[in-house]
């Protein structure tokens, strides 16, 4: 169990397989993290993964934050907060690459 | 001829993968069906010396021509054998083919019927999903209606309650087929399912107009890496599971070549294949409704591009 946040060691999730070391886990959560700051950002949410403590930081602008433990957490958490799920397919995620940035 | 059908996803390859390695189909002729231009399970019955992939085409409607001239040609072979003939063929349709007209335009085809005998017509059901697919897929429904034997898979991940009533249910649309329970392709005995109430279908069914379920072929070139493409699948699986039926690839990562497979919002545990070059890699299959196609590629571009 990791004494910081009190999460028992759990198997990976699936979205962690493509990492065969610990340089690469590590680069691995760092984009993640980027990616989410990215996405989340228009919802009003914050995201940190400083690549020390397991699991994902995400915050709210109303001062609420919570540390998840995988991919599957974030999006539900999201919903729960923002009562919407994040949809990969909604138009702002599907704008031609150059208007998108 | 045995004929293994069943919906996307079901484990209709697990089941025969299994099988293969096993022995239970030594000799035979496997012929792979898959709805996608891209064939993946191919990659995973390699078990098997004699194997043909008809890909693009359901062999049910739009690929059936293909099945056809490969029936023939399998048969015209078998003929020209003068020792250890050609026994067996086993046909493992894609899932979203209805096994009914295959099996008929093989009985009615003027060759085929003096050489090959449908002797059964298997059907996955998938343990975790059927119960909804008989309630809003009609195609789920003339699957196990046609088959001789049910397989329910994955009845170690269903919840006791559900599969009961899943079981009543089968046996009430199908009475007259023999129903085994699955794990991984082997074989496990069923709970006791006489006190189920079976779920009540016909009426659902007809309400149903839902737009047709399609396979799409998303390539990832490489600005696209694995953590991109987690976190992109991971949010779209969440969002829309019920309309993403299946996604199925192999995906280059740095761990090596993952094999990825999805049903709906469930996802199987990557397995590392072992390394090979293969034109296939890095092209992953998306099977379901509800969207435009083009919005696939794009939303995932948006997602490795977002940092």
């Amino acid at each position: 169990m990791c004494s910081a946040c009190g999460y028992p060691a759990a198997p990976g999730h699936w979205t962690e397989a493509g990492a065969a070391n610990m340089a690469e886990r590590l680069r691995s959560r760092f984009r993640r993290s980027d990616i989410l700051k990215h996405v989340l950002k228009p919802y009003g949410l914050n995201v940190h993964d400083g690549g020390l403590l397991p699991g994902i930081q995400i915050s709210n602008q109303f001062g609420s934050q919570t540390i998840v433990r995988d991919l599957a957490e974030v999006w539900a958490l999201v919903e729960q907060w923002t009562g919407t799920a994040v949809d990969p397919l909604n138009p702002k995620f599907t704008m031609p690459p150059a208007k998108a940035s | 001829m045995t004929v293994l059908g069943g919906f996307l996803g079901s484990g209709k390859t697990t089941w025969l993968r299994h099988q293969l390695h096993e022995g239970v189909f030594k000799g035979a002729f496997v012929i792979v069906n898959e709805a996608a231009e891209t064939p993946v399970d191919d990659a995973l019955l390699q078990g098997s010396s004699n194997l043909a992939v008809l890909a693009g085409g359901c062999a049910c409607c739009v690929g059936k021509e293909d099945l056809i001239a490969l029936l023939h040609k399998i048969c015209d072979d078998r003929s020209k054998q003068t020792e250890h003939r050609l026994e067996r063929i086993v046909l493992e349709t894609s899932g979203l083919a209805d096994p009914g007209p295959i099996v008929e335009a093989i009985r009615t085809d003027p060759i085929l019927v003096h050489h090959i005998i449908v002797s059964e017509t298997l059907v996955m059901v998938d343990a975790l999903h059927a119960l909804s697919q008989l309630r809003s897929e009609p195609l789920g429904r003339k699957q196990i209606e046609i088959a001789d034997c049910m397989m329910v898979s994955k009845i170690d991940d269903a919840n006791p309650d559900d599969l009961a009533r899943l079981l009543a249910t089968l046996h009430v649309v199908n009475p007259g087929a023999q129903i085994f329970g699955t794990v991984k392709g082997t074989e496990v005995p069923l709970p006791d399912f006489s006190q189920a109430e079976p779920e009540h279908l016909a009426e659902v069914l007809n309400e149903v107009d839902l737009p047709p379920i399609f396979p799409s072929k998303l390539a990832l070139d490489e600005t696209i890496d694995w953590t991109s493409f987690s976190v992109w699948l991971s949010a779209l699986l969440h969002s829309r599971g019920n309309d993403i039926v299946r996604v199925k690839g192999v995906v280059r990562t740095p761990a090596g070549r993952l094999l990825v497979q999805t049903v709906r919002k469930v996802v199987q545990s990557p397995e590392i294949l072992p390394e090979q070059e293969s034109r296939e890699d890095n092209t992953i299959v998306v099977i379901g409704r509800g969207y435009r196609e083009e919005d696939l590629a794009r939303s995932l571009k948006y997602f490795a591009g977002a940092s």
